[in-house]
């Protein structure tokens, strides 16, 4: 019989290697994840022929409010090769955590912003060199990453695409830096700070064109709004009831429910005996997996009542199947399927260099990618990288990008196309509807 | 009336997924002393089981007792490699399982990435039963979870494995000096209770998201139920399931999720108070 008893010592000794490893262990996990693509980037430099409708290219960024275009570093054709110094452009973004799901298509796109910069001359003749940190989706690992970007990285901007809670928890150290901060994701809106732009989609955007297009579309009145109980969702509702009552609709329940639900049957039984003919579901990741795939089985799935989504995206889709997707419309800023020969070469040549079965182009790094060209074209307006003169030469900048045309505004945020797709039986996305040059509803005068 | 049946069998639905779902970490706490931090990993598994199944074409039904399989040798792999080696120290556990819980997800991201993956429905629609509809699937949820917790219950508890076992929760050292093979024990609870946590997890996959991270939503319920419950009596997983579940649905109900939420904390906080139950656990 064997027995248990070990001599103290070597159990201790023992005990204490394995803590060890597990603690080196946990330290890898950490790390690898901000490590890995970085490690991948200087394959990025090595600055390929710009593809013919090049966005970057100074030339076609046209539209009326463009600022004098300055000391740009070559004409359009063929720029000069940049040289010196690169300019250095911090991404923060999730590659970790639940929202890490979202990371790798930003990673991937990094490597575009390099590329497609560089080949267009560079910022005022410098080449740019980009630099990852990932927050983890976690507020207090973002202010680290912030402060990696700033201090270790010395990054002359930070292009953001993460949570809200994270930009807050981070922006402090952008402002005492006075490094420019141009936050990329969808979010609430509200955000006002000198060194800040907001560049993704706000809910005005999203809902006020698009609310009234869907009650036409489906003939539904009677909305049930149903969110992820933290700022987005209901800020999304608080607009979204708005735009209702001002269509005719009316609202007949809004719920929240914490992120991490699992068990949907109580709310499921909720909207089913609400009267509902149209559901606004404001869930991300599992949430909305989990509602969804439990909706169907109580009667309300997308065939009962319609859905205006704001956030499911294709990973989200994927997992809930066509059989339970179909038919649902999402409003967003971008889609890979945008119909346009600018963003379909861009599409193509994205999955041509990342693979056919890379995680997809996407609105959080599509936004990312514009950021980057807004801030490159910005710079070499102002001729300088002085966070000044770059903010003061974005107001009102306009550029054409895969996205569409989009115009950095007064407020700070960015008049963009807002698109509706709608889901096909075999799980594409089908644009069914565009809104171009939609006007943020934001007043901001840091 | 109908209103009244369908939150009842909400409550229901809850209550197997809660029991299920915890019945593995009340097996490895109360029996071992072992706060099994990586449990919401071995259900999350279990999901993945139940995905790699469909995606090779094969019955949902199968991934059940699959579940099983694989997560009783991954459990006895970590029971050997791990827990055996530190079972005694309650507090080096739960720092052990916690850095056990990081690596399991990150090997799962690695093989399989984060990628969100679904597992459809093998009984799609509903059925009219007592004057209601009711997704068909959560009937058939209810009858495995209910049938898998009490076999294992009774397995531990009326078996001479069970008598086994809880000589050794009445005293190791004893049960080791008569004679009993207090590892082999702990092997196969470890096992078992993992091998629950996978059926587990392949039952709620088609109800939810399979991706790496999804084993953290299920711990904190876990947990719950364990704690409410009761620390050294197998049974007080139902006992814990039926509360939480009572009251989850109850909340819901009457206020919203968010309430329901708040009101199953502070149901653990007063259970704990009340029962000052020393955190080395039942063996200590």
């Amino acid at each position: 019989m064997g027995s248990t008893q070990k001599p103290r010592a070597r159990s201790r000794c023992r005990t204490a290697a394995i803590m060890m490893a597990l603690l080196l262990g946990m330290a890898a996990a950490c790390t690898t994840s901000d490590d890995e693509p970085a490690v991948a980037e200087p394959a990025a430099t090595e600055a390929a022929p710009a593809p013919a409708d090049d966005p970057a290219d100074d030339g076609d960024a046209a539209p009326e409010p463009e600022p004098t275009e300055a000391p740009a570093p070559a004409a359009a054709g063929e720029p000069a090769e940049p040289s010196g110094e690169p300019v250095r452009i911090g991404i923060l973004f999730s590659n970790s955590g639940p929202a890490g799901i979202f990371g790798q298509p930003t990673a991937n796109i990094a490597e575009f912003i390099e590329e497609d910069i560089n080949a267009a001359g560079g910022i005022n003749g410098r080449p740019v060199e980009t630099f990852l940190a990932d927050d983890a989706t976690d507020p207090a690992v973002g202010r680290q990453a912030m402060e990696q970007l700033i201090e270790s990285d010395g990054v002359d901007v930070v292009l953001g695409t993460h949570s809200s809670a994270t930009r807050e928890a981070a922006k402090p150290l952008a402002e005492d830096a006075g490094v420019l901060y141009i936050y990329a994701a969808l979010y609430e809106g509200g955000e006002c700070s000198p060194v800040m732009f907001n560049t993704g989609e706000v809910p005005s955007q999203q809902l006020a064109p698009v609310i009234p297009w869907m009650m036409d579309e489906t003939g539904g009145s009677k909305w049930f709004l149903l969110g992820n109980d933290y700022v987005w969702p209901r800020r999304s509702f608080e607009l979204a009831r708005q735009y209702i009552e001002a269509a005719g609709g009316e609202v007949v329940g809004e719920e929240y429910v914490p992120l991490g639900t699992q068990d949907f049957s109580s709310v499921a039984q909720q909207i089913a005996g609400s009267g509902a003919d149209l559901i606004f579901p404001a869930l991300v990741g599992g949430d909305a997996i989990a509602f969804e795939t439990q909706a169907v089985d109580f009667g309300i799935g997308q065939d009962a009542i319609p859905r205006l989504a704001n956030i499911y995206e294709e990973n989200v889709l994927g997992a809930m199947g066509p059989s339970v997707t179909a038919g649902m419309r999402v409003t967003l800023g971008y889609f890979k399927e945008v119909d346009s020969p600018a963003n379909a070469a861009f599409v193509a040549r994205y999955f041509e260099h990342f693979g056919a079965d890379a995680p997809p182009h996407m609105t959080f790094s599509s936004h990312i990618y514009d950021a980057a060209l807004l801030y490159a074209a910005a710079a070499n307006a102002a001729g300088t990288t002085d966070t000044a003169a770059v903010a003061a030469a974005l107001e009102g900048l306009s550029l054409s990008t895969p996205t569409g045309d989009i115009t950095v505004t007064g407020s700070r945020h960015l008049a963009q196309p807002i698109y509706v797709a709608e889901i096909q039986p075999d799980g594409s996305q089908l644009i069914v509807q565009s809104f171009p040059a939609v006007e943020p509803d934001e007043t901001c005068t840091p | 009336m109908d209103a009244l049946t369908l939150e009842l069998l909400n409550g229901l639905s809850l209550f197997a997924t809660l029991a299920i779902v915890a019945l593995g970490l009340g097996i490895v706490f109360g029996l071992m002393g072992v706060i099994n931090l990586a449990h919401g990993e071995f259900v999350m598994i279990g999901a993945y089981v139940a995905y790699v199944t469909h995606a090779n074409g094969l019955s949902h039904w199968l991934s059940l007792p699959l579940a099983a399989v694989v997560l009783f040798v991954l459990g006895a792999c970590i029971e050997v490699g791990l827990i055996r080696r530190i079972h005694r120290r309650p507090e080096v556990t739960i720092l052990a399982t916690f850095g056990l819980s990081i690596c399991l997800r990150q090997a799962v991201e690695l093989i399989f990435t984060k990628d969100f993956r679904g597992v459809p429905n093998p009984v799609p629609g509903a059925t009219r039963a007592l004057g209601v509809l009711f997704p068909t699937y959560r009937y058939v949820l209810i009858g495995i979870a209910v049938v898998v917790v009490v076999v294992t219950l009774l397995a531990f508890t009326r078996s001479r494995f069970g008598l086994t076992v809880r000589a050794i929760v009445a005293d190791r050292d004893l049960a080791d000096a008569c004679g009993v093979r207090t590892g082999i024990a702990n092997f196969c609870a470890f096992g078992i209770g993992a091998a629950t946590a996978g059926i587990a997890g392949a039952l709620v996959a088609p109800l939810g998201a399979v991706e790496p991270q999804a084993g953290l939503a299920y711990l904190p319920g876990a947990f719950l139920v364990v704690i409410v419950g009761g620390f050294n009596r197998l049974w007080g997983v139902i006992a814990g399931a039926l509360v939480v579940a009572a009251v989850q649905t109850g909340v819901i109900h009457f206020y919203d999720a968010v309430w329901a939420q708040i009101a199953s904390l502070t149901l653990a906080v007063l259970m704990l108070q009340l029962r000052r139950v020393p955190v080395e656990g039942a063996t200590a």
